[in-house]
């Protein structure tokens, strides 16, 4: 069991292609670096994203740091060719709505840390919910793969698909969260979510907002979530308590 | 008290039992009958103890016909509470005639229900017991039981109630104890075991929050009001915590005699309404149509039963 989710509370997500905003990383001290691949990254951005990962989780491996990568699910199979290098801890895989999608994916990873040295069945998976396929499938879709540690959720993207931007709570966000927080329960992998309020989400939150996010997720079971900015990882570490 | 029969058409919104009150007590505790006799529990679960210096097989088997005996000396449905994963030798040790059923703890799958249900066949009819009479109840605390909870209702027909333990599945969950939210973090996993159970035409029991995570031996007025709302969210009964609870479960998970009263309004004035050839007819503003009806009808048959279910339990004290 790869699982050590008391020690990853804050996962710091930074463009993969900005080498000033990710070597700031070993600074933040977040417990984990999440080097992006997806909305962080412009279109025309993708390709030096791509071709600067190697040397990005070389340095922070070497200070010290998980680095995970997530990619883009339309792109995902050039990203995790591209993300595939010593010292990388996982994949986080965003929208995931069948568990084909990730045994497919588990056996990419099995092929690429074949040819690029990367120890055998090291390299987890977190998956981050982001459909109602993806959710209703939830347990199934992680089984799918003995790689993933972490089910997630994902709540721009699931804004975006099961309704209009809400003005008022997205109280279907609290079902999606509990949803997500059984499966990962029964199977044993990390619960990863923070219960954002209106205009509270990510990189716009306020700093009492945060906390409160990371606070009550805390008390409904989760113990991580995803950091936007780097003001965010000393409240959302405290949120879910000390490692 | 107890049947297995499938309600019949009209009836399916009806609790299945009634099981308003459940009350654990241990079979060690040697005033297990008198406490059984005062509480008007609805029903008794029987904890079982494993005592590490004797053979506790033997030592139950022979215990337990009076233990039973005892409990259901005021009235009460008996079940022997059973643990998934010693469940063959605790059944072999607990089930004899006089029980209604067994809770069954720590499911985590269906197949968990299925192995029980075959081990209460074979008993059922080496024991004298009626075949198919032994119901399974399930008490959820384990993130399992939830998501697999359709299956689990599913997998027997023996297959009677979901009893929430709220604060054994918050630690399953990795929730924490301490009710500091403003809203209740087990809302979606009670609607959703109510609808499974009632969608197989069974019942869910559970405490609404903060009251089912606390467990506290809370005033009148907080149990009351929990009750309420316990009783306004689907569950039809809770387990109580506390002796204390009981009265007012028993009392409030069914309809008022306020409620009755109005009810019996209802479907007489709505039956000359039809007479005059009305589809719908006013009562105190209010309009009274078919559904209206139906549900005046359902309701007051649930309260009947409730009233017939505590005039067993007064005859059982007589």
């Amino acid at each position: 069991m790869r699982m050590t989710e008391n020690n990853r509370r804050s996962w710091m997500i930074v463009p993969a292609h900005d080498a000033a905003a990710v070597m700031r990383c070993v600074d933040v001290k977040s417990d984990v670096v999440v080097l992006d691949l997806e909305y962080a990254v412009p279109p025309n951005a993708k390709e030096s994203a791509r071709a600067g990962l190697g040397a990005s989780i070389k340095k922070l491996g070497d200070a010290q740091l998980e680095v995970f990568v997530r990619i883009d699910r339309d792109t995902r199979w050039a990203d995790v060719r591209a993300a595939m290098h010593r010292g990388i801890k996982g994949i986080i895989f965003p929208g995931p709505d069948a568990p084909e999608e990730v045994a497919e994916l588990g056996e990419l990873i099995a092929t690429m840390e074949k040819e690029r040295g990367v120890e055998s069945g090291t390299t987890e998976l977190v998956l981050m919910l982001e459909s109602a396929k993806g959710f209703w499938n939830a347990a199934a879709i992680a089984q799918a793969s003995q790689r993933v540690t972490a089910l997630g959720v994902g709540r721009i993207d699931l804004t975006m698909r099961l309704g209009p931007v809400p003005q008022d709570e997205f109280r279907l966000y609290r079902f999606l969260m509990t949803r997500v927080l059984v499966a990962a329960r029964m199977l044993g992998k990390q619960p990863l979510g923070a219960l954002w309020r209106p205009g509270s989400r990510g990189g716009v939150a306020a700093k009492d907002a945060t906390a409160k996010a990371a606070r009550e997720a805390r008390l409904m079971g989760f113990t991580g979530c995803i950091c936007a900015t780097a003001e965010q990882v000393p409240l959302v570490n405290e949120g879910y308590g000390t490692a | 008290m107890n049947t297995l029969t499938t309600p019949g058409p009209g009836e399916q919104l009806m609790p299945k039992y009634i099981r308003r009150s459940v009350f654990v007590l241990s079979i060690d505790d040697p005033q297990l009958g008198e406490k059984a006799y005062a509480s008007w529990a609805d029903a008794i679960i029987l904890d079982l103890v494993k005592k590490p210096d004797r053979d506790w097989q033997q030592d139950l088997t022979s215990r337990m016909p009076a233990a039973i005996h005892a409990a259901a000396k005021g009235g009460a449905d008996v079940f022997v509470r059973i643990n998934c994963d010693s469940a063959a030798a605790e059944l072999e040790a607990t089930v004899f005639r006089g029980i209604s059923g067994v809770v069954l703890k720590g499911v985590t799958a269906a197949d968990d229900v299925v192995t029980v249900a075959e081990r209460l066949k074979i008993l059922e009819a080496s024991r004298g017991i009626a075949s198919a009479a032994l119901e399974i109840d399930v008490e959820v605390n384990t993130a399992g039981a939830v998501w697999h909870s359709l299956e689990i209702a599913r997998a027997s027909e023996r297959f009677g109630v979901f009893l929430i333990n709220e604060p054994e599945l918050c630690k399953n969950l990795g929730m924490q104890s301490a009710p500091n939210l403003d809203f209740d973090p087990l809302e979606y996993i009670k609607s959703q075991l109510i609808t499974v159970a009632t969608s197989v035409g069974g019942q869910a029991l559970g405490m609404s929050y903060p009251l089912g995570l606390t467990q506290e031996n809370a005033g009148d007025d907080v149990v009351k009001k929990a009750v309420k709302r316990a009783r306004d969210t689907g569950f039809k009964g809770a387990i109580c915590s506390h002796a204390s609870w009981i009265k007012f479960c028993n009392e409030g998970f069914r309809p008022t005699a306020e409620e009755a009263a109005y009810y019996v309004k209802v479907i007489e004035v709505f039956a000359e309404g039809i007479k005059r050839g009305m589809a719908s007819v006013p009562i105190d503003g209010k309009m009274i149509d078919v559904p209206v009806d139906l549900r005046a009808k359902l309701y007051l048959k649930w309260a009947n039963r409730a009233q017939a279910r505590d005039d067993e339990k007064t005859k059982a004290h007589q």
